[in-house]
């Protein structure tokens, strides 16, 4: 017996090494061609002695106006290939809202209130006693002040209060973390998917603020819990346009107006697993900024499935029979979240994977299409492109279905995990409370890239890839400074409430 | 007083306070058998401040430090829960002290002096516990505010679950909390001592816990007498030189009541804390109830001068050794209602710690102390209540609450003999 696993071991180990093996000579594969070249061409220079070098100089005969015109001629390609270059966009610095503890949100409390509001539903009541029990949700998940009262109380004036309390706080946090003055805020965006008063949230932050009058400030709703990265995208182009400039782009998501008030049961869900949640993040494309910024971006692709009836109609806010407004989340969510993930990754893929799993993915492809088209699709391996993964907490299933198909390592799920445990799903933000997760455990080093991965409404699947422009220090303030050490915590499959 | 009052009272709303951190374990706090024996009372504490801590309410520090202490009380914020043998007990499951808000149309001055017991009983909630007790939450908080300022914070509970000792600390550890003082007396979760419960047979299963309805009305008046005039009556008619304000007091209110009563009224149930009165002293933060009821006897007790009355009372507190409570808890089973079977006095001079009355040190901003605490126990017996309490002025004074069968507080608040200590009297409804 102890004999048969042996061989097992070894051969495994052996392809380990031949594996590697392939990886270092198919990405490095310029530098074996160059190096041997180069170390020839230099033997043959020292082999010809100093006066040979020379003679065969003076017999290229170069005068004076050749040389000038190649000078010339280099000069101009590298001032235009250097004009033509998109700059680069860093991420300076970016502040996360943690709620005050008064709106924390045990199990027996939502369920309290959901008893003595839904009394005469209790089917209702045991179905988000099921989803709240597997949901991957901690105790210490926060919900509006507007939402503790019985029945609650969703305002108008309560949702606009909620958004002052979240946007202005995480933006204070920003202004003294980075000593960024208001009035030298070049660009705003705000994006909050469904709470969208007049005047717009962002003209609510220029108007706290008093920030300049020929400021470029955007408002975005409706675009679901992919729009932290949608933000990102127009700040990015914005910042290609205007030289000089920085712009701060605040993701947040106001639960007190949308607080599903009947009893339809996949209305109900987001009631479960939505929480309050803000972040600010400040962006720059300043030279001067290159030394202080966390990170610079490296690409971001965006994917729209929602010319597929499917994937549009799988996530839709509608009327229920009673006449309450909620949102309907369809039983293929997963599903189409997995097809959107394929068509982004297909698109980001050949941006950032190493030429090593590219050529064998391009020779699975060639495979499956001419010899046999019965042969498993080769999975790139993305733990080669990235040192972490940021994914939406959007709930459980959907980082488990993410783990699954990108085949991932508990330790890269990490961050997501733990985030939809203390926080909730915080739609477009959670994205950066993953991040000060990751950078409050003290993994991020300089040079580490960073895969940010949001699905919203739509259906659409969007991605972000970061690199770290220098070692980030564990923060003192932030988000996850006094629970940190409490992580990562074991959560389990279902919580007895 | 048979014209019928509007509610001057108007609650506005309703959520639920969370505590700040989650209570790991899943701890169940159990009842004594002293518990489950005051289960048919309630608990009501009202603490008027003439000036409130509260702002907006949803965004106040108040509520943030409340949260804070709210971690400190599993038992406050969990759940009363039946075991499959029928026991009653607390699930700390963290769900919440209900919270509500209520707006008083009158000021607060208007209210201390025109309001009755029925509509200071507005200022806390009130309830009984439901058969399912899964979603009901024990501890009802009650922010009431005043027209032009002023605010009125009613804490109540099954006084099952705590005595009026646990609420008071509950509330100035939670004023200590907000200005960020340290907390004096914290809470304490640990059984009652052996001393007192090695006889006592296991927690028996409870049975109906609501006995029936009072059927005579009650009022509740409060008499509040200053230092001097308890000075001038030592001067006056001489007493016994250990005698202690709460000593005159209470004889001076039950021969005035007994008279009033009209029967020789010989007996009285005495309420006194024993949490200081064991050889090893229990900490004020001891959660739970910590009380002894004995019986003190005495004839043609109307007839009775105070003084005479004044040293059986003092022998009768002085005397309440090791032995005495213990025997007495033995017995807690045999009566129905603890307060009021017989006329209950209450004593609380446990609570003047060196010289200061603990609930009046219950401030939230400084300079800000409570103008009045009163107390009120629900459901209770015919007989009714007298509840001798400490005064905001540190001293002799005392503040003295009287819950009894409407003609009979009538007939007090024209006592001569009560009148000649010039008390001011608060809360009786007169107009």
């Amino acid at each position: 017996m102890p004999q048969a696993p042996m061989p097992e071991l070894t051969s495994s180990v052996k392809l380990k090494y031949v594996k590697l093996g392939y990886q270092y000579l198919v990405n490095h594969f310029l530098s074996f061609l160059l190096i041997p070249i180069m170390a020839i061409g230099a033997v043959e220079l020292l082999r010809m002695g100093p006066e040979e070098i020379l003679n065969v100089w003076n017999s290229l005969e170069f005068d004076l106006v050749q040389v000038l015109c190649t000078s010339f001629f280099v000069i101009f390609i590298s001032t235009v290939y250097f004009m033509s270059k998109p700059r680069t966009i860093y991420l300076v610095d970016y502040s996360c809202y943690k709620p005050p503890v008064t709106c924390r949100v045990p199990f027996a409390t939502f369920m309290e209130h959901s008893r003595l509001i839904l009394k005469d539903k209790p089917k209702s009541v045991e179905f988000q006693m099921r989803i709240l029990e597997r949901s991957g949700l901690g105790e210490e998940t926060s919900l509006p002040p507007a939402i503790h009262y019985i029945p609650p109380t969703p305002t108008m004036d309560a949702a606009r209060s909620e958004a002052q309390l979240v946007i202005f706080t995480a933006m204070d946090d920003l202004f003294k973390k980075t000593g960024l003055k208001p009035k030298d805020v070049d660009i705003l965006i705000v994006n909050c998917s469904l709470f969208s008063p007049t005047p717009s949230l962002s003209a609510m932050v220029i108007n706290k603020y008093k920030l300049r009058s020929n400021i470029k400030s955007v408002n975005l709703s409706g675009m679901g819990c992919s729009a932290g990265l949608i933000s990102v995208d127009l700040a990015r182009d914005l910042l290609q346009v205007h030289p000089n400039s920085n712009a701060i782009i605040v993701s947040t998501e106001i639960i007190t107006p949308n607080y599903y008030q009947g009893n339809e049961r996949a209305m109900l869900l987001p009631n479960c697993l939505f929480r309050m949640g803000a972040a600010a993040i400040l962006m720059s494309n300043r030279r001067s900024d290159r030394w202080r910024a966390k990170y610079k971006l490296s690409h971001l692709v965006r994917t729209h499935r929602g010319s597929d009836d499917k994937s549009f109609y799988c996530v839709y806010e509608q009327e229920d029979k009673e006449g309450h407004v909620g949102i309907n989340l369809s039983k293929d969510l997963m599903a189409i979240a997995g097809e959107a993930l394929k068509a982004n990754i297909t698109t980001i893929g050949p941006l950032v994977l190493p030429a090593s799993e590219q050529l064998l993915f391009l020779l699975s492809l060639i495979g499956r299409k001419i010899f046999n088209p019965k042969l498993k699709p080769y999975i790139p391996d993305f733990k080669l492109a990235f040192e972490h993964f940021c994914i939406h907490a959007g709930g459980r299933a959907v980082i488990d279905e993410l783990q699954k198909n990108l085949q991932l390592s508990g330790e890269h799920v990490e961050a997501s995990r733990m985030t939809l445990h203390r926080f909730g799903n915080t739609s477009s933000s959670s994205l950066w409370y993953e991040l000060s997760y990751i950078e409050s455990k003290g993994r991020m080093r300089r040079g580490d890239r960073v895969w940010q991965i949001a699905f919203g409404s739509g259906f659409k699947c969007n991605s972000a890839v970061w690199k770290c422009n220098r070692t980030i220090k564990t923060p003192k303030d932030g988000p996850w400074s006094d629970c940190i050490d409490r992580y990562p915590v074991f959560i389990p499959e279902v919580v007895k409430l | 007083m048979g014209i019928a009052q509007e509610n001057r009272v108007e609650v506005k709303s309703m959520l639920t306070a969370v505590s700040s951190k989650p209570s790991r374990s899943a701890r169940v706090h159990p009842f004594t058998a002293l518990d489950n024996a005051m289960s048919p009372h309630t608990l009501h504490v009202i603490v008027y401040y003439p000036r409130s801590p509260f702002g907006s309410f949803d965004l106040d520090s108040v509520r943030i430090s409340l949260s804070e202490l709210l971690s400190m009380y599993p038992p406050v914020v969990g759940r009363v829960a039946k075991t499959p043998d029928g026991i009653l007990e607390v699930k700390c499951n963290d769900a919440g002290l209900r919270t509500l808000k209520a707006k008083v149309c009158v000021g607060i001055d208007e209210w201390l002096r025109s309001a009755d017991g029925h509509d200071e009983s507005d200022l806390t909630a009130w309830g009984d516990m439901p058969e399912d007790p899964s979603t009901w939450a024990p501890f009802r908080l009650q922010i009431n505010e005043f027209q032009g300022g002023g605010v009125a914070i009613g804490l109540s509970c099954p006084h099952r679950q705590a005595d009026a000792t646990t609420l008071t600390v509950l509330l100035k550890s939670w004023t200590e909390a907000q200005r960020r003082r340290c907390i004096v007396h914290p809470p304490s979760f640990s059984p009652l001592p052996s001393i007192l419960t090695d006889d006592t047979d296991a927690v028996k299963p409870n049975s109906a816990t609501i006995s029936k309805p009072i059927s005579t009305k009650t009022a509740t008046a409060t008499f509040r007498f200053s230092s001097s005039s308890f000075k001038k009556y030592i001067e006056e008619d001489g007493i016994f030189p250990k005698a202690s304000p709460f000593d005159v007091f209470a004889a001076l209110f039950w021969t005035r009541v007994a008279l009033v009563k009209r029967k020789s009224h010989d007996r009285v149930c005495m309420c006194v804390d024993f949490r200081r009165l064991l050889p090893n002293p229990l900490p004020y933060g001891f959660f739970g109830n910590a009380l002894n009821f004995s019986s003190l006897e005495m004839t043609n007790v109307a007839d009775q001068g105070i003084v005479h009355v004044a040293r059986l009372i003092n022998d009768h507190v002085t005397n309440l050794t090791v032995e005495k409570i213990r025997s007495d808890l033995n017995r807690v089973g045999e009566q129905e209602l603890m307060y009021g079977g017989d006329l209950t006095i209450v004593n609380m001079e446990h609570m003047i710690v060196e010289g200061d009355p603990m609930m009046y040190e219950a401030v939230f901003e400084d300079g800000v102390r409570p103008v009045h605490v009163s107390y009120r126990i629900g459901n209770v017996g015919g007989e009714g209540v007298i509840m001798v309490m400490p005064s905001p002025e540190k001293g002799f004074g005392r503040v003295v609450s009287v819950t009894l069968p409407e003609e009979e507080v009538s007939k007090l608040l024209v006592d001569q003999e009560i009148l000649r200590f010039e008390p001011k009297i608060i809360l009786s409804g007169v107009k």
